[in-house]
């Protein structure tokens, strides 16, 4: 890439993917946050056990997964990265969005599934490698899974 | 045990730099460090190039010529031409006294004037060139242009530097826009140093075309009949991208060394041997 | 902040609870490193560079975890676990995850 006219078009197509990136990162985190809102009077804990004191009445796996990707722009900024060094920033806001809708998700499951609270919370993130198997990742996969349980009468 | 259900602040997991000023700082960096690559290995090339004997890189070099060249001899026109113009090369290069190189001279068929210079003493001027060439004194510029590339052995600075450029980019194992920034502030260092070769190969030319003719006339015309260096977009958008200096800077600088030497720009021009 | 990756801190009690917090970071060395490491790869032995990238990373979502539990008020974070994950060549993501409490 020599010549001015490839350059700014590369750029030009740069600034659009950063451009169309963003606006679809910001509205899903819009959303994110409107349902972590509606949705934060059910309980997700890391405990392993049963809290002493709740009164269980059945109880089921629940998991919730996402696979998001980022974009263009951000991949080539995180490549760049990678030959200077430092933090990631740009794939900071992936990971964040992957854990919090995946959580999200495992919530609605748990509703869904009529449990009033959601025990031994685990989250495994896994990189779908690029189609033609090179740089870059395809996306991020974060699964969110744990034990929904039943109350006889839900944590205040 | 009771439960809250607050949430947590937002963003605590999320850098606040903003993504277009990451991207300006690191494009700087990233091409920086692709120029300085270029300016380390151009030095070391530079250093290494004139130890390397003439005869040596004759004997290296003997097999590089193209396979395109020559080939479309059965066009009679074409082959005169090439004949007049392997008789100039001869006689410009009587006046390059300690020419250590055997020339030859081959034509290829392109249609884009152009000229080079290859490892081992091959000069290669395409048919689009000599189709445009109006003049003897014309040619001989172009010849004593490419000679000047020998003489100071451009040839092998530019394979060199091409070379190693490509060695340290595999090693890195940079692939991608991350690769092509790097490679992008390499070019734009390499211009620097193609430029100055050009302008030196300029000067030698010009020095050529007195010592034969007497006079320099003629190459002032032929610039003017030239089409803009890799388009005329580029020309207006800048003029440090081409790596040829512009046309006019290039008549320019000619003019003012002939002005300073006192070689004549008119005189009698030869018609191209037909 | 006490942080524990046991079910209760010993000695103390659990008056309160909140949901999963967490911390992650992606970090990458620079092309110089890698190619050290993978010099060394040859050889095998420890990887310092690596090394000392993977716990700044851990440090870093240490800390951003416990900035989301003291967001929330909490002076605990139990169950804590670790997950690593490459999301990209040459970087490494460190996460940490665990349930903010308040403890007596």
């Amino acid at each position: 890439m020599g010549d001015p006219i490839a350059i700014g078009a590369f750029l030009a197509f740069l600034l659009g993917t950063y451009v169309v990136g963003s606006w679809i990162e910001h509205r899903h985190y819009r959303t994110i946050r409107q349902r972590e809102q509606r949705w934060r009077r059910l309980p997700v804990v890391t405990f392993r056990q049963v809290p002493a004191g709740w009164r269980v009445e059945d109880s089921g796996l629940v998991t919730g997964n996402v696979v998001i990707s980022v974009d263009y722009f951000k991949r080539v900024l995180a490549g760049l990265r990678a030959l200077v060094g430092g933090p990631v920033k740009s794939y900071e806001l992936l990971l964040d969005r992957a854990r919090r809708e995946a959580l999200l998700r495992l919530k609605q499951e748990a509703m869904q599934g009529g449990f009033h609270a959601v025990i031994n919370v685990r989250l495994e993130t896994s990189r779908l490698a690029n189609a033609r198997g090179g740089e870059g990742v395809a996306g991020v996969e974060v699964l969110a899974f744990g034990t929904g349980l039943k109350l006889s009468q839900p944590p205040a | 045990m009771s439960f809250d259900p607050s949430l947590p602040r937002d963003g605590v997991n999320v850098s606040r730099t903003h993504p277009l000023r990451e991207a300006a700082l690191l494009i700087a960096i990233v091409a920086a460090a692709g120029a300085l690559c270029v300016v380390v290995i151009a030095t070391a090339v530079d250093w290494l190039v004139p130890k390397l004997p003439p005869g040596l890189e004759a004997r290296l070099f003997a097999s590089a010529w193209p396979a395109a060249v020559g080939r479309d001899a059965d066009d009679a026109e074409e082959a005169t031409r090439a004949a007049a113009a392997q008789q100039v090369l001869q006689r410009l290069a009587r006046h390059w006294s300690d020419n250590p190189y055997a020339l030859r001279l081959g034509v290829m068929r392109e249609d884009q004037p152009n000229a080079f210079a290859l490892p081992g003493g091959s000069v290669v001027l395409t048919s689009g060139l000599l189709e445009r060439v109006e003049s003897e004194n014309e040619l001989a510029f172009v010849l004593g242009h490419e000679l000047g590339h020998f003489h100071h052995r451009d040839h092998l600075r530019g394979l060199g530097r091409g070379l190693a450029f490509a060695l340290v980019m595999a090693g890195l194992g940079a692939g991608g826009a991350a690769a092509d920034v790097a490679a992008l502030g390499g070019q734009l260092a390499q211009r620097g140093f193609d430029r100055d070769q050009e302008r030196a190969a300029d000067r030698f030319a010009l020095e050529l075309l007195a010592a034969e003719y007497g006079h320099v006339a003629g190459v002032t015309q032929f610039f003017g009949r030239l089409p803009a260096p890799d388009g005329a977009v580029e020309e207006a958008l800048t003029g440090y991208l081409a790596t040829h200096p512009l046309h006019e800077q290039r008549v320019e600088a000619l003019q003012a060394l002939a002005e300073q030497r006192g070689w004549p720009t008119t005189g009698a021009l030869r018609p191209v041997a037909e | 902040m006490i942080l524990s990756n046991t079910e209760t801190i010993p000695g103390k009690t659990i008056t309160r609870f909140f949901g999963v917090v967490s911390g992650s970071t992606v970090r990458a060395k620079h092309i110089g490193r890698d190619i050290m490491a993978g010099l060394k790869n040859i050889v095998g032995g420890e990887l310092k560079g690596y090394t000392e990238l993977l716990q700044e990373a851990r440090a870093e979502a240490m800390a951003r975890m416990v900035q989301e539990a003291e967001s929330l008020g909490a002076n605990a974070v139990v169950n804590v676990r670790f997950s690593t994950s490459s999301v990209t060549q040459g970087a490494a993501e460190l996460f940490a995850y665990g349930t903010a409490v308040e403890v007596r």
